[in-house]
């Protein structure tokens, strides 16, 4: 049998090809167009990017830049999870149990106050529940996408603010688009401002990535901070699937 | 304080983590991870996101590096082991390791041999 190249033979071959491969990628790398190229992908990927992994993310990325295809192909597997990874760590299932409590009570009483004709209408109910759903998404991705840290309570109510906006965007296409189940404008006019305020107050009594244990509630909800059991994810889910289900059933009753 | 148990993956970043010593970050986990799972293919992306599992459940600790000009003068994130990080990987040495026995008794000492060769092969 032919003895193969030695150990130290196949360590030196392999030495001199990182060496060749690691120039020709430094001398791609100085040329104008790679950096343009390279600057065009960057600015795109750096907008999607949540600020707290911005400087980690971009960095790995353009370490393994070899060309545009490849550098969108990575960032399109990459940034999704990467904002999933940071809608994880930002978003508190008491808390939203707390805003969804917040903006769907704001919707109700608006309805309630013109008359509750809504509420007796056929998936009247349902029908107030999708502002609330779109402006959740709204506060949920502002908490993924605001800078880490202390934040001011002006700077807390921004949350409220794009996630209602985004709910009333919706509306309008709704409206647009002739569906019936957009709300009436009053409605939705008085159930937004209602929800600004009382969302807002929500945020700011229990500023988000502080759990439930802040210094702005009261000193009594301090003590009893200790004895507070954490509340589990599933039992978030279950609860909102068993609430929609319920009222499924209650409107098919009807 | 427990470390909960880990999944294949998590095993595989914090071997990674321990093997990489002072030059733990995005990329250099992500190569020592893909070579671990080989031959899976493993994204950037799974590896951010197992990371800041790992950080939130106490396993490892993160901090950013000073700017580097081959990275667009971006900081690195670096991480590395914390004691509970260490507990849980030899947790799951350990696990590794009764149930290999247990393959190998149950298999014969003939197959345990010729996979040890294997392994030898494959490490050069």
């Amino acid at each position: 049998m032919h003895p193969g190249p030695s150990k130290a033979q196949r360590g030196a071959s392999s030495r001199a090809a990182i060496q060749d491969s690691n120039s020709a990628d430094l001398k791609r790398r100085g040329s104008p167009r790679f950096a343009r190229d390279l600057k065009a992908a960057e600015a795109i990927v750096a907008i999607l990017l949540p600020p707290a992994c911005r400087e980690e993310v971009l960095g790995d990325l353009h370490q393994r830049y070899r060309s545009p295809l490849q550098y969108g192909l990575e960032a399109l597997q990459t940034v999704p999870l990467v904002i999933i990874s940071r809608i994880r760590r930002t978003a508190d299932p008491q808390l939203l149990l707390l805003q969804i409590l917040a903006l769907f009570v704001s919707f109700f009483g608006a309805a309630w106050l013109a008359g509750g004709a809504l509420l007796r209408a056929p998936w009247g109910p349902l029908r107030l529940a999708i502002p609330v759903a779109v402006a959740l998404v709204g506060l949920i991705l502002e908490d993924a996408y605001a800078k880490p840290g202390w934040r001011a309570p002006r700077k807390l109510t921004r949350g409220p603010v794009i996630g209602l906006g985004l709910a009333l965007l919706w509306q309008g296409m709704l409206w647009a688009l002739h569906s019936d189940f957009v709300l009436p404008r009053w409605i939705m006019l008085y159930g937004c401002a209602m929800g600004l305020l009382l969302s807002s107050a929500v945020r700011i009594l229990f500023p988000p990535g502080h759990q439930l244990q802040g210094v702005n509630i009261p000193a009594s909800w301090l003590k009893q901070a200790g004895d507070c059991v954490e509340f589990p994810k599933g039992w978030l889910v279950t609860l909102l699937i068993v609430l929609l289900v319920l009222s499924i059933a209650y409107q098919a009753w009807k | 304080m427990r470390p909960d148990s880990l999944g294949q993956f998590e095993q595989l970043v914090l071997t990674a983590i321990l093997a990489l010593h002072d030059d733990a970050y995005g990329v250099t986990i992500h190569s020592k991870v893909q070579e671990l799972a080989q031959p899976k293919a493993v994204s950037l992306g799974a590896v951010y996101v197992t990371l800041d599992r790992l950080e939130d459940k106490g396993l490892v600790a993160s901090w950013l590096s000073d700017p580097t000009p081959e990275r667009g003068g971006r900081a690195k994130r670096c991480y590395r082991l914390e004691a509970l990080g260490e507990r849980a990987l030899q947790e799951s040495a350990l696990t590794a390791k009764r149930i290999w026995d247990v393959i190998a008794q149950t298999w014969g000492k003939d197959w345990a041999r010729e996979w040890g060769k294997r392994w030898r092969k494959e490490a050069g």
